[in-house]
């Protein structure tokens, strides 16, 4: 039995042996069922990890035994993995340690059974979701068995959380599918479908959900032959166990964890560390190893503010539930006015994930080109196998183009992303409700109009709403949903359930000039650019930033956004906050002769292809600031930047620009790249202290350069609500 | 004889066709059920018609794809028709695309359906070339071989010959196995019996294309056509937005330079003063006169009558006298009542030989059974808009196009009656009578 002492069992526990169930089907066969009566999903909380091992000793003490079975409720339910908020709450290292060898000892012990008795066969049956741990518990059986329904995801993604599998995962994958396959799956992350497993030696056999059980049975008792298909014959000899392969195939995938993560994230070096060596070493030195190093990566911040980020993003799909809790429509069939770039890539991925979607332009021209994009982007997914022929049929078939404003009556929802005049927003979305049906919803991508002014002469303004797609729409994972003053409760539940469905992240907005993201955005950039007029090189201002983890520097991202984009965003910033947002002429002296950023191929950078350089004839075109700035450290030069955008989100928090500081830290993360392993900019501020961080807002104001600009000090005044929490020694989050 | 109930008027909702693209051109890469849901897709959406509320999806296609039998279904489906809703593919060779509409229409009459789409589609660049029978042989007899041996004395009685001269689908599609002429010999045999000569034959051809044209530049066609960017498009290629087989420049001396294509060195029948063959599909909606007033739309026309007839296989071209005779008589009205005609352009000798067996007492005696002639055909009503030699005859969908054009006529001259008749190989003809709905 194993000592659960120092695991705590919540005090609402069910009782002993109700977590995991034992049944004896036929003789001797034991199948081991994972269904704990307070979970909708097993998780290896302290109660379930309980049963498993008073279940297991049974198994252990019939020595009548000589086969097992262990599969979940369903075959579309197995278990989701270790207790992530368990790990997340965890500060001691020694405890994390424990929680650990627990697991290790109680899946080696499913491993023992074969190993100890001759003949003795364990098989998973397993479907549905089949993350870390739970992997983990299948790759300790014999055979591995999936449903071949659709949900099945099998995989190891504990190194996105900024842990590694270390229940056995990064021992025994390696072992049993090769070294190469693993450190694939182990570094990425990424779940498998059951196809996928099983090509790459996961799975050893897949089968129809309804067969799940009466097969495992059969394999398990011999009666079923399925031949294991992780062997690699002569390749286990001469690539997973020859030390000189081993050592060129870690230093090529150290370089690739490094050139990706730049150094932020921990995880993945020392899952590689360990999973490339798995076939070398012994199981229980490698136990202690993934024991070691995943306890202290655990209790460190990068796991900490990942696992965070992890957790918000799952509770921005709870925005998909209507008030009462009850799921909302899904819509089958839409319409996206403008085919312009975002137009067309948002109706693109409509038709993808299933929507039936209707894309009218003027421009016949603009409309060939979006059919184009979508076909060969579609086209794409089935060269790469990801879909195949009908499906992709199918979603060619979902994608119609029309030259005039018709046939959008069955239209469930409406985007418009046409031009950004108040004017043509308004005349397009009301010749859209005069044919839409009465439960459409109109939505409008605007980055930078009201969208109570866009609502405020339509019929239904309850059912206007702002969907605030980023550039490019495919590739970025946040949707702002904008709540006009009219907007329902029920429409806002709707698209946030569509923007789901898309594959993005939510976050509930209010109505003001920028929304948040493009807020946070204005003063960023705009700082940056004034670091490069006070004479920082633009170099420096870059890498200064790709150090602070940020994806790109603010330059790279001004060629990406657009300079005429940036500039018009920035304008209308101006307008509606007033001196702090006020811009420097730096684009307006840059952006001259066709110079407009990426889509121009110049901008500060020279892009070819995917390839960019700074542009050296570009200093010579940076009007110069009297400057002091010169002096700053690569350090002081990210934070200024990030000040800006910090000062300005203390102000968007109080004015409830988003709900509280949870969602603006998901949008900062997922809008604007906010690097991950920071937890999000208000995480960033906690790390930091409050005061310190008023402290230096304060200085800043009165830096000489800041101090003699217009609107240079309301920048980076200290907003109330900040300088409240900081009096009090407080944080953001708790 | 006991009373039949009255039958129920049926009504022409709407219709739309894509663009018609010579084969071999910027089609060749489509698939019919594609074109053909495309087009009914986007007739659903502009007519606001909910298609679970259809009854039905027919369609016609002389040559479904092998891996679409029921291209009906495929295509209904596609075109984001519910599951619940059935499809039949109908054929009746040239005729395919109308006998999706009076099929429809036959249903509606008889209160089975209420709402029906009805899909003309083909695309004739993709008739298949099939293994000539020597290689089929031989193939099976390397899927009968049991040993290696025998399967590499099977392979190795392979001949060049069995691979490099396949049937040729569209070819043998155009060939009438009773009377055993391709298409263009028995328009050779009409153009003899009517003395049609070439010179008549060009003269047509060279008004189609004129007729056609002007109507292109007036924006007629604009009233049927969807543009349509095809399967196998590149980056930078446009949608196709008219048909492309009109030829602007064309010119008498151009169409004489050629040679006779069936009958050499003397006959009439030359591939300029023919139909040509191509891809496109149209989609017609259709229901009782009931349902259009519930749904509120004002119908493109009531359909008033049609008819099927048959004929000696080797004078098929003659069919729309025929069937026009016929519809004619079942709809009680007078060919003079007609306003215009639209007479598929198979051949422009069979044309004129229809033009003159419309206006021949003799004909109407011998072959129709009646006391007197149907009526001259004033040259002005006939084709109004051009027809099959400038736009030409994507066999399935040209049924369906010459009842949409003949429909939008009504509108467009202000008319209580148009007709579209074609002639159907095989040896039929095929005509349905439309009449004016006041709305």
């Amino acid at each position: 039995m194993i000592d659960l002492t120092g695991i705590e069992l919540p005090p609402d526990s069910p009782p002993p042996r109700s977590c995991v169930r034992l049944e004896r089907p036929e003789p001797g066969l034991a199948r081991l069922v994972l269904d704990p009566p307070h979970r909708t999903l097993a998780v290896f909380d302290a109660p379930t990890l309980r049963d498993f091992d008073l279940v297991l000793e049974d198994v252990e003490n019939d020595a009548t035994l000589r086969a097992l079975v262990i599969t979940g409720r369903d075959a579309r339910t197995f278990a989701g993995g270790a207790d992530v908020d368990a790990i997340a709450a965890a500060t001691d290292v020694a405890f994390v340690r424990r929680f650990i060898e627990i697991g290790q000892r109680l899946w080696d012990r499913v491993a023992g059974l074969s190993r100890d008795r001759r003949g003795f066969t364990s098989v998973c049956a397993a479907g549905g979701p089949i993350p870390g741990g739970a992997c983990e518990l299948a790759l300790a059986c014999d055979r591995i068995v999936l449903s071949s329904a659709k949900e099945t995801r099998i995989g190891l993604p504990e190194t996105q959380l900024g842990i590694l599998p270390a229940w056995g995962g990064a021992t025994r994958l390696p072992r049993r599918i090769g070294v190469p396959a693993a450190l694939d799956a182990i570094l990425t992350g990424r779940l498998l479908a059951a196809a996928d497993a099983y090509r790459r030696g996961l799975a050893d056999r897949v089968v129809a959900p309804e067969d799940l059980v009466r097969i495992a049975d059969g394999v398990a008792l011999g009666r079923i032959a399925c031949p294991r298909r992780g062997r690699r014959g002569i390749a286990r000899y001469v690539v997973d166990r020859n030390p000189l392969a081993i050592a060129l195939i870690a230093h090529q995938a150290r370089k690739q964890v490094l050139a990706r993560t730049r150094g932020h994230y921990p995880a993945p070096l020392a899952a590689l560390e360990i999973a490339a060596r798995a076939p070398l070493t012994s199981l229980e030195s490698s136990f202690r190893a993934e024991a070691a190093a995943a306890s202290e990566l655990a209790v460190g911040p990068v796991a900490k503010n990942l696992i965070r980020i992890f957790r918000l993003s799952e509770d921005a799909k709870k925005l998909r539930k209507a008030s009462d809790g009850s799921p909302v429509r899904a819509f089958e069939r839409a319409g996206v006015i403008g085919a312009g770039v975002m137009g067309r890539a948002i109706a693109s991925l409509l038709s993808e994930r299933g929507i039936a979607t209707r894309l009218a332009d003027t421009s016949p021209a603009a409309l060939d080109a979006a059919l184009l994009e979508h076909r060969a982007e579609v086209d794409g997914r089935r060269k790469q196998r990801r879909i195949q022929q009908h499906e992709a049929q199918a979603a060619l078939d979902r994608l119609d183009a029309t030259r005039s404003i018709t046939g959008f009556g069955r239209a469930q929802i409406v985007i418009e992303a046409v031009a950004e005049r108040l004017d043509v927003k308004r005349a397009v979305l009301s010749e859209i409700a005069a044919q839409a049906g009465p439960e459409a919803i109109l939505a409008t991508n605007t980055s930078s109009l009201s969208v109570a002014a866009i609502a405020a002469e339509l019929p239904h303004p309850e059912r206007v709403v702002g969907l605030h797609f980023f550039n490019p729409v495919k590739k970025m994972p946040l949707v702002e949903i904008v709540r006009g003053p009219a907007t329902s409760a029920r429409t806002v539940a709707e698209v946030a359930a569509l923007a789901l469905r898309l594959g993005k992240t939510p976050v509930v907005t209010a109505d003001c000039a920028g929304f948040l993201v493009n807020r946070l955005l204005g003063p960023y950039l705009d700082e940056s650019l004034r670091l490069v007029a006070a004479g920082i090189e633009p170099a420096r201002l870059d890498a200064a930033l790709l150090a602070f983890g940020l994806p790109m520097g603010p330059l790279r991202l001004l060629d990406e956004v657009g300079f005429d984009v940036a500039k018009h965003a920035a304008a209308s910033l101006h307008a509606a906050y007033g001196a702090r947002m006020t811009p420097c002429d730096v684009l307006e002296a840059v952006g001259k002769d066709g110079r407009l950023g990426k889509k121009t191929g110049l901008g500060f950078y020279v892009h070819a292809g995917k390839r960019a350089e700074l542009d050296p004839a570009l200093l010579g075109l940076v009007p110069r600031s009297a400057a002091r700035a010169r002096t700053l450290t690569d350090a002081e030069v990210a934070e200024r930047a990030i000040l800006a955008m910090f000062a300005e989100a203390t102000r968007a928090l109080q004015e409830q620009v988003v709900v509280g500081p949870r969602e603006l830290d998901l949008a900062t993360v997922f809008g604007l790249g906010f690097p991950p392993f920071l937890g999000g900019l208000l995480a960033w501020a906690d790390t930091q202290g409050l005061p310190t961080l008023v402290a230096k807002l304060e200085r800043l104001q009165s830096e000489p350069d800041v101090a003699a600009r217009p609107g240079g000090p309301e920048r980076f005044a200290v907003a109330d609500g900040l300088r409240e929490l900081a009096r009090g020694n407080g944080r953001y989050h708790a | 004889m006991s009373a039949r109930p009255p039958r129920r008027d049926v009504v022409l909702l709407a219709g739309l066709r894509t663009p018609m693209a010579r084969a071999g051109g910027v089609f060749a890469r489509e698939d019919a059920a594609h074109l053909g849901a495309s087009v009914l897709r986007e007739l659903l959406a502009r007519s606001n018609v909910d298609p679970g509320t259809l009854d039905e999806v027919v369609a016609g296609c002389a040559g479904p794809p092998s891996d679409q039998a029921n291209v009906a279904r495929v295509l209904a489906l596609r075109a984001g028709v519910p599951e619940h809703v059935p499809a039949r593919t109908v054929a009746r060779n040239c005729a395919s695309g109308m006998e999706a509409l009076t099929s429809a229409a036959t249903s509606i009459e008889a209160g089975r359906a209420e709402l029906v789409a009805c899909v003309g589609v083909e695309v004739m660049s993709r008739f298949p070339l099939f293994y000539n029978e020597a290689a089929t042989r031989q193939f099976e007899r390397v899927s009968r071989a049991r040993t290696p041996l025998q399967r590499v004395a099977a392979l190795a009685g392979f001949r060049p010959k069995m691979l490099l001269t396949p049937r040729i689908g569209i070819v043998e599609g155009l060939t009438d196995p009773i009377s055993g002429l391709v298409m263009g010999k028995t328009a050779e045999i009409l153009a003899r019996e009517f003395g049609v000569s070439r010179e008549d034959a060009d003269r047509f051809a060279l008004q189609s294309h004129q007729r056609a044209r002007a109507a292109r530049d007036a924006g007629r066609f604009a009233r049927e056509i969807v543009p349509h960017l095809p399967l196998g498009a590149r980056a930078g290629d446009r949608a196709l937005e008219h048909d492309d087989g009109i030829r602007d420049g064309q010119t008498i001396e151009q169409l004489a330079k050629l040679g006779p294509y069936f009958e050499k060195p003397d006959g009439r029948v030359t591939v300029g003063n023919s139909c040509g063959i191509t891809d496109a599909a149209a989609a017609l909606i259709v229901s009782s006169a009931q349902k259009a007033r519930e749904l509120g739309v004002t119908p493109l026309a009531r359909i008033r009558a049609w008819a099927y007839a048959g004929l000696d296989p080797a004078r098929m071209g003659l069919g729309p006298v025929y069937a026009t005779a016929k519809a004619l008589d079942a709809g009680g009205a007078r060919l003079d009542d007609v306003a215009s005609i639209e007479l598929n352009e198979a051949f422009a000798a069979q044309v004129l030989a229809c033009v003159a067996a419309f206006d021949s007492d003799t004909f109407a005696r011998e072959k129709l059974g009646r006391g007197a002639r149907l009526g001259a055909l004033d040259p002005a009503r006939l084709n109004p808009n051009g027809g099959a030699i400038a736009l030409g005859h994507p066999v399935g969908c040209t049924g369906a196009r010459i009842v949409l054009s003949a429909a939008h006529e009504l509108a467009v001259r202000d008319a209580e009656l148009t007709l579209a008749t074609l002639c159907i190989g095989g040896g039929q003809g095929g005509a349905v009578l439309l009449e004016r709905v006041s709305s």
